[in-house]
């Protein structure tokens, strides 16, 4: 007696997906859609087709959960029509999504062995129906014709299809005069009812020329308006990839709808930001195939919108290097591709840049290759001191207790800092000559390194921040003037705290230490032993293997793009490749802890022999 | 050759198997691509054999030969012919669908609704062909209506191959002409598409000396046949007409010709107070005449005073009276030179 109820049950559950007042009404719908043939018809369908796939999609979950079609029958008496009707309506038989979902309804009341008349009928129905959409022609002149001129049906609608496809870019490419008579008949009207109906093809191939030949229009006319449902369908198809425009109608795309942007520069994010282990060059490859940076230099209010993402997700994760590595390359892809675009647009660059202090943005954007080297302290100098005034400013606003100018102070302050953040190349060549440079007054660089990664000066900090940097720098430059072999274990030991960050106290960023090491590993005239054995042995015990290596690569990315072509370059490049290899060493056997531990340490040793032999040649 | 032949015969009884036998039952996914492959090495031989007249007739008498074997095996057998080849892979399709025992796996198959079609791949055929028919029905109503539709232009581009092909062989006129009769009478119902079939035809661009020769084949057909003729003449929106008359000298004449016998064809009405044609054949008005007159003069401005000379030529014939009324030659030349 207990066992009919569970059936009962799971029949209770599925009975509220569905009701019959919804089936109803869009029965009717199928019947107005396919009585009339109007460009009004045409945009109701197009309007409720996104609806209409998630009724389909409700309807085929019920024809699943049916033991039988005999039983999905009784419960929906309406739902042969329903399908039926739907099958003989182009707008959803164009459609992907659509015609996928209507087709397995059809497949979920096919029974396989049919018990009964209205099952047999219903096969029946179904194989002839979809015999009917894929060989009936239902125009006979046409038909006539394909078989006296030998051409195939497949092979004749695709080129009738083509040549609609030629026929509509054509009448889209002609520009109106805008200025004429409201009631004469605009050219522009067919954009907005050529979009409509482009709603169920945006995932067409052969649709793709008149799609991008619609997103690409320029703009003249009032009338010349795309369908909103049109860009919805478009920023749905964009986000599940399964749209194939060319390059730049998905530019196009972007302008003329936000969330398709918001969309790409939130999943490149995604995608470069998961990444662990990838060099800056596939950073830079990664966010060339992206398509935003040429985007955003073709379009500033796409550069604009870029930066606004950057900008709120820099303020979340704050302290978070990766992020800022990809905003300053960001940048310098987008600076590329603008220096090519040049002569063609003349957008000021203001307009790029509207809230940065227009004092800074020439003398940050200049890239140091641009310059000459010994103009680079100077540079640096002011930069430095520019900045410090801004903080000071915004310091005294904070004091002066009114509101309006301290908030103005502190949006300045922040706006120069992401200026910093994007432009940071200025930041890595303050570190390289930190340790490069003479005895001359190291304050400025080290306020520059230290204001990039700590920029608010919460319970005014800064001045401590600034001292622990100097005694980093002051520890690491006698580290790398030692040159007792073997190293005294104490000596690396002593930086480990600078490198892990105390939640007590107002710590320093790790990374300016962990910069400052880098730099002194490959500039300073240590040996090359000497420096691997010391990098080695603070990045072992701090555990930052990873980021020292990031930090490696993006100098040696630097110094490449710089090209510069001193007799150092050399040297200065095989000492990066040296320390690049005994830093992948070290992550390889950091993967595998356990194993051989001991075997490490003797592999390293017999490495750094085998460097101390090769120097000595 | 003989191999040809023999599979040519083989894909033909295959598609006397596919149609009507239950061997499809046992039908899986390779089966199904194989006889598409089959299908599809056929239409290539048509479209290569199809202009020589040689070796096409070799596979006529083949194909005779295999549907007298097939007419004995299958009750109901429908005869393949040679023309019927060039859509091999859609037969087989029809033959498939229609066939009560087609396994539904092999129909889930051909109407596969998952991504791209793959080139010579039979997954999702029938899907692709039911998108692409749909995109077309979607996108028609958008087609400018003054113009050709890309249908007729489509067909019309199929016609003009096809006659170039056929003079290029030096295929005798009257075959070259029962095709395009042949045509003619597959669009009854549809004249007005026919119109726009020879227009779209006879506006493709002159690109060689074999599409001369078949535009003027095309227009010496079109002065032959009246009825035609006269219903462009009427049922074409104007810019049409003045594109043709502006391409084709011939069809300038012809044009004329139709318009004076309209003319000629008008008694003046007492009651209505305005020339018109006989009751049992009213296609223009003689307002609408006298525009067509002026767009022919648009077209041609220098036809105008030849074209008057005539007309006054014809008015003095009729007596020569300035009385509106008496002589359609003179209300013509009247309200033409309003």
């Amino acid at each position: 007696m207990s066992q009919p109820q569970p059936l009962i049950q799971l029949q209770l559950v599925a009975e509220p997906l569905l009701n019959v007042q919804e089936m109803q009404f869009w029965l009717d719908k199928a019947v107005t859609w396919g009585q009339a043939d109007s460009s009004d018809t045409q945009k109701d369908t197009c309007l409720h087709l996104s609806r209409l796939r998630d009724f389909l999609q409700q309807l085929l979950t019920h024809i699943n959960n049916m033991s039988s079609t005999t039983e999905t029958m009784t419960r929906l008496p309406l739902l042969g029509q329903f399908l039926g009707r739907l099958c003989w309506n182009p707008y959803v038989t164009a459609d992907a999504t659509g015609r996928r979902l209507l087709f397995q309804c059809l497949w979920g009341l096919y029974s396989e062995h049919p018990g009964n008349a209205v099952e047999r009928k219903a096969n029946q129905w179904i194989r002839k129906v979809l015999c009917q959409l894929a060989t009936e022609e239902d125009d006979a002149a046409a038909q006539a014709l394909m078989k006296q001129m030998g051409v195939p049906p497949k092979e004749y609608h695709l080129k009738v299809l083509r040549k609609m496809v030629e026929l509509l870019q054509k009448n889209i490419g002609k520009s109106c005069r805008s200025l004429g008579d409201i009631n004469q008949r605009c050219p522009c009207d067919n954009i907005l009812a050529t979009s409509v109906a482009c709603v169920p093809l945006v995932t067409y191939p052969e649709a793709a020329p008149l799609i991008g030949a619609l997103l690409q229009q320029p703009v003249t006319c009032v009338r010349a308006a795309l369908s909103e449902d049109f860009l919805d369908a478009l920023s749905s198809a964009y986000s599940s990839q399964c749209l194939c425009l060319e390059e730049q109608a998905v530019v196009s795309l972007w302008c003329h709808n936000l969330s398709s942007l918001e969309k790409a520069v939130l999943s490149l994010l995604e995608c470069v930001l998961t990444k662990t282990g990838s060099t800056p060059q596939k950073l830079k490859q990664q966010l060339a195939q992206s398509l935003l940076p040429k985007a955003s230099a073709q379009h500033w209010t796409i550069f604009l919108i870029v930066n606004d993402i950057f900008r709120s997700i820099l303020k979340q994760a704050e302290g978070n290097e990766s992020v800022k590595c990809v905003i300053q390359t960001f940048t310098n892809c987008f600076l590329q591709e603008r220096a090519l675009l040049q002569h063609q647009t003349s957008v000021s660059l203001k307009a790029f840049f509207p809230q940065s202090p227009q004092s800074l943005l020439v003398p940050l954007l200049t890239r140091p290759s641009e310059m000459p080297q010994d103009v680079w302290r100077h540079h640096l100098n002011w930069l430095s001191g520019s900045l410090q005034r801004l903080t000071e400013e915004e310091e005294d606003g904070d004091g002066d207790g009114d509101s309006s100018s301290s908030t103005r102070g502190h949006h300045k302050l922040f706006e120069s800092w992401f200026l910093l953040v994007q432009c940071a190349h200025w930041v890595q060549v303050a570190v390289q000559l930190l340790v490069t440079s003479g005895p001359e007054d190291r304050g400025p660089l080290l306020w520059l390194l230290t204001f990039y990664h700590h920029p608010t000066n919460r319970g005014h900090h800064r001045a401590l921040q600034l001292v622990r940097a100097k005694d980093a720098w002051h520890h690491l430059h006698s580290l790398f003037l030692v040159s007792a072999r073997p190293l005294p274990v104490s000596l690396p030991q002593s930086l480990v705290p600078l490198l892990s960050p105390q939640p007590q106290q107002p710590s320093l960023s790790p990374y300016v230490t962990l910069k400052l090491l880098v730099n002194f590993a490959v500039f300073s005239h240590q040996s090359l032993s000497g420096s691997t054995e010391i990098l080695q042995a603070v990045v072992e015990r701090s555990g930052l293997v990873d980021e020292a290596a990031c930090v490696l690569r993006s100098l040696e990315l630097r110094l490449t793009e710089g090209s510069c072509l001193s007799s150092d370059a050399n040297r200065v490049h095989l000492r990066i490749k040296a320390l690049q290899d005994t830093l992948t060493h070290m992550h390889a056997a950091s993967r595998y802890p356990t194993e051989n531990q001991t075997h490490t340490h003797t592999h390293t040793h017999t490495h750094t022999h085998t460097h101390t032999r090769t120097t000595q040649q | 050759m003989e191999a040809v032949l023999k599979n040519l015969a083989s894909t033909v009884e295959l598609l006397a198997v596919a149609a009507q036998s239950g061997v499809v039952e046992q039908w899986d996914k390779q089966t199904l691509s194989r006889a598409f492959h089959w299908a599809r090495y056929c239409e290539h031989l048509f479209s290569r054999f199809h202009n020589n007249p040689a070796i096409r007739t070799t596979m006529e008498k083949q194909l005779q030969l295999t549907n007298q074997s097939l007419r004995a095996v299958f009750p109901g057998y429908t005869e393949v012919s040679f023309s019927d080849i060039s859509r091999c892979q859609h037969l087989l399709l029809v033959g498939l669908l229609k066939n009560p025992e087609l396994p539904i796996s092999i129909m889930k198959i051909l109407f596969d609704t998952t991504k791209q079609s793959e080139y010579q791949d039979v997954t999702g055929f029938c899907s692709h062909i039911i998108q692409c028919k749909s995109a077309c029905k979607v996108l028609s109503p958008l087609t400018d209506l003054s113009a050709i539709g890309a249908d007729a232009e489509v067909q019309g581009v199929m016609l003009m191959e096809r006659l170039s092909a056929l003079l290029s062989q030096g295929t005798a006129a009257c075959h070259t002409e029962h095709i395009v009769n042949s045509v003619l009478q597959g669009c009854e119902g549809a004249a007005g598409q026919f119109c726009l079939v020879i227009t779209a035809a006879l506006l493709t661009t002159k690109n060689s000396a074999a599409q001369t020769a078949s535009l003027d084949f095309l227009l010496d057909w079109l002065q032959k046949e009246h009825n035609v003729l006269q219903h462009m003449c009427s049922a074409l929106p104007t810019p049409l007409i003045k594109d043709l008359a502006k391409e084709h000298l011939k069809f300038r004449h012809a044009y004329y010709d139709v318009l004076k016998k309209w003319a000629s064809d008008m008694d003046y009405s007492i009651n209505e107070g305005e020339w018109a044609q006989t009751i049992t054949n009213r296609t223009v008005s003689f307002q609408r005449l006298t525009e067509h007159f002026l767009t022919l003069f648009e077209v041609c401005p220098s036809l105008r005073e030849d074209v008057e000379k005539e007309l006054n030529a014809l008015k003095v014939s009729d007596g020569d009276f300035d009385v509106r009324g008496l002589s359609v030659w003179g209300d013509l030349l009247s309200a033409l030179n309003k």
